[in-house]
């Protein structure tokens, strides 16, 4: 990986030669996922950048208020409920979108947070999680391929090895499901909650020991957000998924079968401590109807890092906000 | 002359106590030798008041300490440390949350936050601080705002004990209460050290089945109509209402699992108001690892309540305790606290420690620079000479044994312990 401890100021940043090559390489991957998801009858939409709610998201990452005409708004944490309110219009949508979450302090040390990042954020109406984990590793595959057909010289200034990605390639990523990867980090001596979410450790961990990229699935409730489809025939457990890059580079995505009934939508809002009146255009347009649907949000910096491998992932931003550090 | 008043508490010896210390737990030296005295006082209706702590005649804890000792065991010798809630606290006290009265905000919580400090007991913050008093950033930085307590505080407590519970409620939520101070680098040191812990309100001690309720300025409301019920002009004030939540056990479980996803480096505390379901509240709190559940018995409180609720809805203490009954978790009381009786009889009956809300008000009150030191220097002593009494030196080993419910119809059947 290359070596960076935090970033330098905002000169030596843009005008160095490893932030070259990797821009230049995120906006091919850019170009690519456009390409790819364009030619699968996927709609580009703009994202919203301000909303009355936002993705309450979680692991207590706090949203930003803005003083809409006395009104407290949001700055968008993700546009996940515009992406299933997109498919009144559209059936197969994607944003490329910012957002802007302030991080514990604490992640600053994760190397793979930032407070503003973007995501390609992608929803189809009538799919499964089977049909989007497909769509992802279609275009994961795609993006890699491209990179290391159309981006050699990138790659080998930035001293990454095509053959990381010898495995990807052949496009057989692994499956393991939350109570498996629970199973294997406590056979390792790591202490992981069945209940909680993967802990950065633990997910770093797995993450170090797979030559491939590979899919978690099913998260229990109490980890993720009220919008993850609870499985009717499993309760407890969300029809939902991360997928993990391999060599430690950690999580790239998340991504579900979406909750769209009503009262579940209710319910789960409660479940997750939050008041449902705050969500009131949301669940006006559930209570009339919305698409059955699954999607994801892979992170735009975080697949460069990967990809261009990358110590951390500001190097993959071109004007990094890591979580508490002030910066332009 | 003071300015706060409690005319349904004990205030004067309250503030007997925030001004004498320990000498307080006696009578008068000069009535000496002068007046009869005696119990007064009827029962209240909470069991709790009528129960009698019973000391044994044989004590065989206390042969262990006097082993221990290699000698006599005084009530000096009971060691009042305890862990309230995955904090450690040199007694079984704690300062309970104050909400976003008057009352409880500005200089009486500044003052109670420093003496709690100084005491090294753990101190709650009250729901609806943050939306209504504030968070105390830069631009925002009312008297009693939430980080001005938080500094009081911590600037005054020693290493090794104490802590800091920030509760919120549903209706705090949406201001974000938990992702702000999670998130805050001034609250790193008792974040790092331990001591920090989130309280999740489930329910209002005084007014329970309701949301919070406090009167605020005219010319405050409209900043708060957006987020508040605000339906009632009280004189120039507006009522101002929270929502209560609604609850299921899935939602309770799942609510305390999410916390403990989302804020992996605090404690979990959960607060349940004395509904009828108390017991399996609190099984379903500990069961999805609560470290602390407290219970509020309706008792009154800082905030506004209605005058209906105050005194006929919800359990007392005492009934919540025994529905809550034989645990494993740490359960902490409140509600009426202020004397070693009723709080040696709610740890006989499973409480792990004891809140002091309104007592703890009174106390700063009536002196505020060392009023809450001295009601609890009176209240430790007496904590000692009921445990030591009981033949016991540790709170945590007093048990059901130790006292007598008056109009039980099946004799007491003596169990041999020695």
């Amino acid at each position: 990986m290359v070596q960076h401890d935090t970033p330098p100021g905002p000169r030596a940043h843009l005008s160095s030669a490893v932030t070259g090559q990797v821009l230049r390489l995120q906006h091919l991957l850019l170009t690519e996922v456009r390409s790819f998801l364009c030619a699968q009858g996927f709609i580009e939409l703009l994202p919203p950048v301000i909303g009355p709610v936002t993705d309450p998201g979680g692991r207590g990452s706090k949203q930003v208020d803005i003083d809409f005409y006395g009104h407290r708004y949001k700055l968008m944490t993700s546009a996940i409920l515009y992406k299933q309110a997109s498919l009144l219009a559209f059936d197969k949508i994607f944003y490329i979108a910012p957002n802007v979450r302030l991080e514990p302090p604490e992640t600053t040390s994760t190397s793979r947070h930032l407070a503003e990042f973007h995501q390609i954020d992608v929803e189809v109406a009538g799919a499964s999680r089977e049909d989007v984990l497909a769509l992802l590793e279609h275009l994961l595959v795609h993006l890699v391929r491209r990179v290391v057909a159309d981006g050699a010289e990138h790659l080998e200034r930035l001293g990454r090895d095509a053959g990381a990605f010898t495995e990807l390639l052949q496009g057989r990523f692994g499956r393991m499901s939350h109570a498996a990867a629970v199973a294997t980090l406590r056979e390792l001596g790591h202490e992981q909650s069945a209940d909680a979410e993967i802990n950065w450790a633990g997910e770093a961990m797995l993450s170090a020991k797979s030559a491939r990229p590979f899919f978690v699935t099913g998260y229990p409730k109490g980890s993720r957000g009220f919008y993850d489809r609870e499985d009717p025939a499993l309760p407890g457990s969300l029809r939902n998924f991360d997928l993990i890059a391999p060599e430690g580079y950690g999580e790239l995505c998340s991504g579900s079968e979406r909750e769209f009934d009503y009262a579940r939508l209710v319910t789960r809002m409660r479940e997750t401590g939050e008041n449902p009146a705050k969500y009131a255009w949301y669940l006006d347009l559930a209570r009339e109807g919305i698409p059955a649907s699954s999607g994801f949000g892979l992170g735009l910096e975080r697949l460069t890092r990967y990809v261009a491998g990358l110590d951390a992932v500001w190097q993959a931003s071109a004007y990094p906000k890591l979580p508490g550090v002030v910066s332009p | 002359m003071n300015a706060l008043r409690a005319p349904c508490f004990p205030e004067d010896a309250i503030r007997l106590r925030a001004r004498t210390g320990a000498g307080a737990a006696f009578p008068a030296a000069e009535e000496y030798g002068a007046t009869l005295f005696g119990a007064a006082g009827g029962p209240s209706g909470d069991r709790l008041d009528s129960l009698r702590l019973v000391p044994p005649v044989f004590v065989p804890q206390r042969l262990a300490k006097l082993i221990e000792l290699g000698r006599e065991p005084m009530p000096d010798d009971v060691d009042l440390g305890t862990e309230i809630g995955g904090f450690s606290a040199p007694l079984p006290v704690y300062l309970s949350a104050f909400g976003s009265t008057q009352v409880g905000s500005g200089d009486h919580g500044l003052a109670a936050s420093r003496q709690a400090g100084r005491l090294g007991i753990p101190m709650v913050i009250g729901e609806n601080v943050v939306p209504v008093n504030g968070y105390g950033r830069a631009e925002d930085n009312p008297r009693g705002a939430l980080l001005e307590r938080v500094e009081a505080y911590a600037a005054e407590l020693p290493d090794g004990c104490g802590g800091v519970a920030v509760q919120q409620s549903t209706q705090d939520a949406d201001a974000e209460v938990w992702n702000l101070v999670y998130s805050d680098p001034s609250v790193g040191p008792l974040l790092d050290s331990g001591r920090l812990a989130f309280e999740l309100k489930v329910g209002q001690g005084a007014k329970p089945g309701l949301g919070g309720m406090t009167l605020v300025p005219a010319g405050s409301s409209a900043a708060l109509a957006e987020l508040y019920s605000l339906g009632l002009a009280l004189g120039e004030r507006t009522l101002r209402c929270a929502n209560p939540g609604t609850f299921t056990q899935e939602i309770l479980r799942q609510q305390i699992r999410f916390m403990r996803n989302n804020f992996p480096r605090v404690r979990c505390w959960v607060k349940i108001h004395p509904g009828r379901d108390v017991g399996t509240a609190a099984a379903v709190a500990w069961a999805a690892g609560a470290d602390a559940v407290t219970v509020d018995g309706a008792e009154g409180g800082t905030g506004w309540a209605p005058t209906s609720f105050l005194d006929t809805v919800g359990l007392p203490l005492g009934e919540c305790l025994t529905r809550i009954g034989d645990h494993d978790g740490c359960l902490l009381a409140s509600g009426r606290m202020w004397e070693g009786t009723r709080a040696v009889k709610a740890i006989a009956l499973g409480a792990r420690a004891v809140g002091l809300g309104r007592a703890a008000l009174l106390a700063v009150d009536e002196d505020p620079g060392s009023g809450l030191l001295r009601l609890a220097e009176c209240l430790a002593l007496e904590l000692r000479l009921l445990i030591s009494a009981l033949g016991q030196y540790r709170p945590d080993t007093v048990g059901a044994d130790d006292v007598w419910w008056p109009g039980t119809d099946a004799p007491t059947r003596e169990r041999v312990t020695s």
